[in-house]
C-alpha cells in the first residue's frame, strides 16, 4: 500500500477526529491566513476608501522608505535590546523564584509568596505605570531612600535619563510578571517522579544538588519549549509599558518598533508604511523560530514541531 | 453509533454557523447605504436608538435619554443615542475602525477628522440640508464655505459657527501664578518673564517649604505623549502671537514662521535653563504623567505653572472647592517685554478641521439630519446650554438669564449633576451655535459668557485679587484680541502622510527629546546644547511646512478656506 492510501484509510478510520478540527482549522484560515491578504497594501500607496482594484501600486517605495529612516534602526535597536533583557530576566528570575518555591516546606509562606509575587501581573499597564512613575519621581521613595542613606546627594530624575530606561523597564516587567511567569515552571515540577528525590537523599545529595540535578533537567523541556516560543516574539518587546513609561528625555531608548509602526503608520493614516514595518518584523520572528528550532532539533531536544 | 451522528451533526451545525457568519461579515462591508435613498425612514416617528461615537475627552458611556436634556429632545424626536466615548489612544481607534469599516451612526472627529475623511467615512450631507435643514441653513449657512471639503461639499457640522459675538468673561490661561505669592507682595502688577520667575523666586526664598514638603517653583506639563505643546506654546504665547499651532503668522504679510528654531524659543528655553538653575524649575515636568501633575497644582507646592484652562479644569475644580483661595491660582498675560501686547485671547476665529458628521454606515441620514436641525432651534440650544428655566436657570425682571442660587450654579459646574442633567453630553460636540455667540433676546449662548452668572460665581478672594487689578473679571487681565481673518492657523489640515505632516511629527520629536535636556543642563553648556539642537533640526525641511501654512493663511484671508 502506498502513501496516499495509507493516509486515506487513516482519515476514514478517524473521520470524527478529523470532523472535529475543522472549525478550528477553518478559524486559523479565516483569522490568520487570510488576514496575510492585507499584506499586498504595502507594495501600494493604501488608501482605505478606494476598493481594491483602484489603489495606486508603489512597489517597494514604503520598504526603502524604511530602511533609509535613521529613526527605523534606533527603534528596531531598542525593541531587540528591549526584549532581549526581558527574555534573559524572565526566563532567570521565573526559574530561580519556582525552584526556590519548591524547596519550600511551610506551605503558608509559600501560598504567601506565590500570590503576592502574582498579584502585580492582574493590574493594567497603565496602572502600574503609575506606580512606577510614583515611586521613581524625585520625591518617591526610592530618591528618598537614597538620599537618606547618603547614596545621592540629590533626587536623580530616573525617567529622564535615557540610558536607565533598559534596566528599570526590565525590573518594572520582572516585578509585573514573576509571579505569573513562575507557574507553569511549578507544575512541570509537580510531574517530576518524586522517588528521583528519595533515591537522591539516600545517596546524601543536599539540597542544590538535587535542584541541579534532578529539577532542573526536569524542567528542561519545558525550558526550551518556551524559550522557543519566546524567540519567536522577539520583536515583540510590549507595546504598553514602554508608551505610557516613554516621554521626550528617554525617547532614544523608550520607543520601540511598535510605537514607531503607531506614529508614522496609523497615526499618519500611513497604513502601508506600518505594514511594511509588521511585515518586517514578522520575517525576523520567524527566521529566530526556526533557527532555535532547528538548534533545538539538532541538539536532541524537545522541540516545537 | 448513533451517538456518533448526533456529534456529526452537532458540529456541522456549528460549521454552517461558523461559515454563514463570516460570509455575513463581508457582505456587510461591502454594502455601502446610498444616503437618502432610505425614503422608507425619512416620515418615522418610531422610537430608535442610534450610535454617537466621541474622540473627543473621555467620559462615562450613556443613553442619551438617562439624561433629563436627552430626554428631552427623544420627546421631540423619539431618537435616542448611545453615546459612547474613546477609551485609550485616539490614533490606534481610528486606525481600527477605518480598517474593519465599522463605523457607529454618527462620530464627533475631534483631532482624527483628516484620517476619517481620507477614508471617505462620512457622507456629503449638502442634498439633506437643502432638503431638511432650515435651521442647519440658518446658523452654519454664512459659513458654509470655511468648512467645505475640496469636492465642493459638506460632510460635518463643526462646533464654532458663531451668531453674533460676546466675549468670555473668565478667560484663564497662560501663566498661571499662586494666589498666595501675589498678595505676599500686596498684589504687584507684573508682564514680563523676568517679573514672573523674580517674584516666584523671591516667595520661595521666604516659604521654601509647604506643609512639610519642598515649595516648587515653576512647573509645566511635557512628559506625556501629546502634550509636549504646553512646553513649545509659550515662546509665542510671550512674543505677543495668539495660538497658532506651531507657527506665529505675521500681521502684515502674512507669512508663517516656526516657533521652533527661532530666536523667541531660544529665549523661551534659555530662561528656563537659567530659572532651573536656581532652583526653580520642577525637572518631572518633562516625565510625569497626567494624573501626578494635577496632583501636584492641587498640592499647593507648587507656584507657577503654564497650561491651558482645559487642560486643568479638575485641578481648579477641586482648588475652588477646597475653599482656600490662597492656594488658588490666576492666570496673568506673561510676555517677553514690556513693550509686548499680549495675545492670549483667541481672536473670533472658525475651527474648521473637525465637528461631527454622519458616517456611511448611518442607518438613517434622514433622520439623523432631522434631528440636527431640530437641536439648532433656539428653544433647544437654550435648553443644551442652559437647561430648563426655573430649574437650572432663572430669569431676572429683565429678561436676563441667571443663575437665582447655588443649587441652580451647582447643576452647571458639578460634575456629577452636570452630567445627570446632560449638559456634559450635549453642551458641546453637537451641530450647535458658537462658544461666543448671542440669543436673539441679547442673552450669551453659553452661561459661562453671561456676565451676571459669571459674577455670582467669584468668591471673596476673586473679589479682593480683582479689586486689586482694578478689573471686573478676570478676562480684563488680558488685551483685547486683534483681528485674524485666519484664526486660527492650527486648525489647517495637514494631508495624510504629507511632507508637511511627516515634518511636524519629526520636528516634534526632535524637540521633546533636545527641550528638556536643555532646561536641565547647566547654563554654561546652553549654547552648546542650543547649536546642536539646531544642527539637527535645519537638516528637516522646514521651508516645505512654513510655506504650506502661509499660503494656506494667506487663502484664508482671500476668503478661500
Amino acid at each position: 500500500m502506498n502513501k496516499t492510501n495509507l493516509f486515506f484509510k487513516r482519515l476514514i478510520q478517524q473521520k470524527t477526529l478529523a470532523f472535529m478540527c475543522i472549525p478550528f482549522v477553518i478559524w486559523a484560515f479565516v483569522f490568520k491566513y487570510l488576514p496575510l491578504w492585507g499584506w499586498t497594501m504595502v507594495f501600494q500607496n493604501y488608501k482605505p476608501a478606494r476598493s481594491y482594484s483602484e489603489q495606486e501600486w508603489a512597489g517597494l517605495k514604503h520598504f526603502r522608505i524604511l530602511f533609509e529612516d535613521n529613526t527605523f534602526y534606533r527603534v528596531l535597536r531598542n525593541t531587540l535590546v528591549m526584549s532581549t533583557v526581558q527574555l534573559v530576566l524572565g526566563f532567570v528570575t521565573a526559574i530561580t523564584l519556582a525552584l526556590l518555591l519548591n524547596e519550600l516546606k511551610n506551605i503558608i509562606f509559600k501560598r504567601v509568596v506565590q500570590t503576592v509575587s502574582y498579584l502585580p501581573h492582574f493590574i493594567s499597564w497603565v496602572v502600574a505605570s503609575s506606580i512606577v512613575l510614583t515611586v521613581l519621581s524625585p520625591d518617591g521613595i526610592i530618591n528618598l531612600l537614597l538620599t537618606k542613606l547618603h547614596l545621592l546627594d540629590k533626587p536623580e530624575l530616573w525617567m529622564g535619563k535615557g540610558n536607565y530606561f533598559w534596566g528599570i523597564l526590565g525590573v518594572t516587567q520582572v516585578w509585573k510578571d514573576v509571579g505569573w511567569n513562575t507557574i507553569i515552571y511549578l507544575a512541570a515540577i509537580t510531574s517530576i517522579d518524586p522517588s528521583q528525590y528519595e533515591a537522591a537523599e539516600i545517596d546524601g545529595a543536599n539540597r542544590f544538588q538535587r535542584m541541579f540535578n534532578i529539577t532542573l533537567p526536569g524542567l528542561k523541556p519545558v525550558i526550551i519549549i518556551l524559550l522557543i516560543m519566546n524567540l519567536g516574539n522577539i520583536l515583540e518587546s510590549g507595546f504598553e509599558p514602554q508608551y505610557l513609561l516613554g516621554n521626550g528625555m528617554n525617547m532614544d531608548y523608550s520607543e520601540n518598533l511598535d510605537i514607531f509602526v503607531l506614529k508614522y503608520g496609523l497615526g499618519m493614516g500611513n497604513f502601508s508604511l506600518g505594514t511594511a514595518a509588521g511585515i518586517f518584523k514578522t520575517v525576523v520572528s520567524f527566521i529566530f523560530l526556526f533557527s532555535a528550532n532547528h538548534i533545538a532539533k539538532r541538539m536532541g531536544e524537545s522541540r516545537l514541531f | 453509533m448513533f451517538k456518533g451522528k448526533i456529534l456529526t451533526a452537532g458540529l456541522a451545525v456549528v460549521l454552517a454557523a461558523t461559515l454563514a457568519s463570516c460570509s455575513n461579515g463581508n457582505n456587510s462591508s461591502d454594502s455601502t447605504t446610498a444616503p437618502g435613498n432610505s425614503a422608507s425612514g425619512s416620515e418615522d416617528t418610531s422610537a430608535v436608538t442610534y450610535k454617537y461615537f466621541s474622540f473627543g475627552a473621555p467620559k462615562k458611556q450613556v443613553l442619551a435619554s438617562d439624561t433629563t436634556i436627552g430626554k428631552e429632545l427623544q420627546k421631540q424626536t423619539s431618537v435616542d443615542w448611545n453615546i459612547e466615548y474613546l477609551v485609550g489612544d485616539g490614533d490606534t481607534k481610528a486606525g481600527v475602525m477605518i480598517a474593519s469599516g465599522d463605523y457607529p451612526d454618527i462620530i464627533d472627529s475631534s483631532n482624527q477628522m483628516a484620517k476619517l475623511m481620507n477614508a471617505g467615512a462620512f457622507i456629503p450631507l449638502d442634498d439633506l440640508i437643502e432638503k431638511y435643514g432650515p435651521n442647519i441653513k440658518r446658523v452654519y449657512g454664512p459659513y458654509f464655505d470655511k468648512f467645505r471639503q475640496e469636492d465642493g461639499k459638506i460632510y460635518f457640522f463643526p462646533y464654532g459657527a458663531n451668531i453674533g459675538y460676546v466675549s468670555e468673561p473668565n478667560f484663564q490661561t497662560g501663566f498661571y501664578i499662586q494666589r498666595s505669592v501675589l498678595k505676599e507682595f500686596n498684589y504687584p502688577k507684573i508682564t514680563t518673564l523676568d517679573e514672573y520667575f523674580d517674584l516666584i523666586k523671591q516667595y520661595k526664598e521666604k516659604h521654601p517649604q509647604v506643609d512639610g514638603k519642598d515649595t516648587i517653583g515653576f512647573a509645566t506639563f511635557a512628559g506625556e505623549q501629546g502634550s509636549f505643546f504646553a512646553l513649545q506654546n509659550p515662546a509665542m504665547h510671550l512674543a505677543g502671537y495668539p495660538n497658532d499651532g506651531s507657527t506665529m503668522v505675521d500681521m502684515k504679510t502674512h507669512e508663517a514662521k516656526l516657533v521652533a528654531g527661532s530666536d523667541y524659543q531660544k529665549r523661551w528655553i534659555g530662561k528656563l535653563n537659567a530659572a532651573n538653575a536656581e532652583g526653580l524649575v520642577d525637572s518631572e515636568s518633562f516625565t510625569m504623567n497626567r494624573d501626578q501633575y494635577l496632583a501636584k497644582l492641587t498640592s499647593g507646592r507648587v507656584l507657577g505653572y503654564f497650561s491651558y484652562s482645559w487642560q486643568v479644569g479638575d485641578a481648579t475644580n477641586n482648588l475652588k472647592k477646597a475653599g482656600s483661595d490662597d492656594k488658588r491660582y490666576v492666570a496673568l498675560p506673561i510676555v517677553f517685554d514690556k513693550d509686548i501686547k499680549d495675545q492670549y485671547i483667541d481672536p473670533p476665529g472658525f475651527v474648521n478641521n473637525y465637528g461631527i458628521g454622519i458616517t456611511v454606515k448611518a442607518k438613517d441620514p434622514v433622520r439623523i439630519i432631522k434631528y440636527f436641525d431640530n437641536l439648532l432651534k433656539e428653544e433647544n440650544q437654550i435648553l443644551v446650554q442652559w437647561g430648563i428655566k426655573d430649574q437650572s436657570y432663572s430669569v431676572d425682571e429683565n429678561g436676563r438669564f441667571t443663575y437665582a442660587n447655588d443649587e441652580q450654579r451647582q447643576m452647571h459646574e458639578d460634575p456629577e449633576q452636570s452630567q445627570k442633567f446632560g449638559f456634559d453630553y450635549f453642551n458641546y460636540s453637537w451641530p450647535r451655535y458658537g462658544n461666543n455667540s448671542v440669543l436673539e433676546d441679547g442673552n450669551a449662548y453659553g452661561p459661562g459668557n453671561q456676565p451676571e452668572v459669571a459674577s455670582f460665581g467669584y468668591t471673596d478672594g476673586d473679589k479682593k485679587l480683582l479689586a486689586a487689578y482694578d478689573a471686573k473679571t478676570f478676562s480684563e487681565l488680558f488685551s483685547n484680541p486683534d483681528e485674524r481673518p485666519w484664526s486660527p492657523a492650527w486648525s489647517i489640515a495637514l494631508e495624510q502622510g504629507s511632507p508637511e505632516q511627516m515634518f511636524i511629527t519629526k520636528a516634534d520629536d526632535l524637540q521633546r527629546k533636545y527641550l528638556p535636556t536643555m532646561i536641565l543642563d547647566t547654563p554654561t553648556n546652553f549654547n552648546k546644547d542650543w547649536d546642536e539642537y539646531m544642527g539637527q533640526f535645519n537638516k528637516l525641511n522646514k521651508k516645505t511646512y512654513e510655506d504650506f501654512i502661509t499660503k494656506a493663511v494667506q487663502d484664508r484671508v482671500a476668503g478661500k478656506w
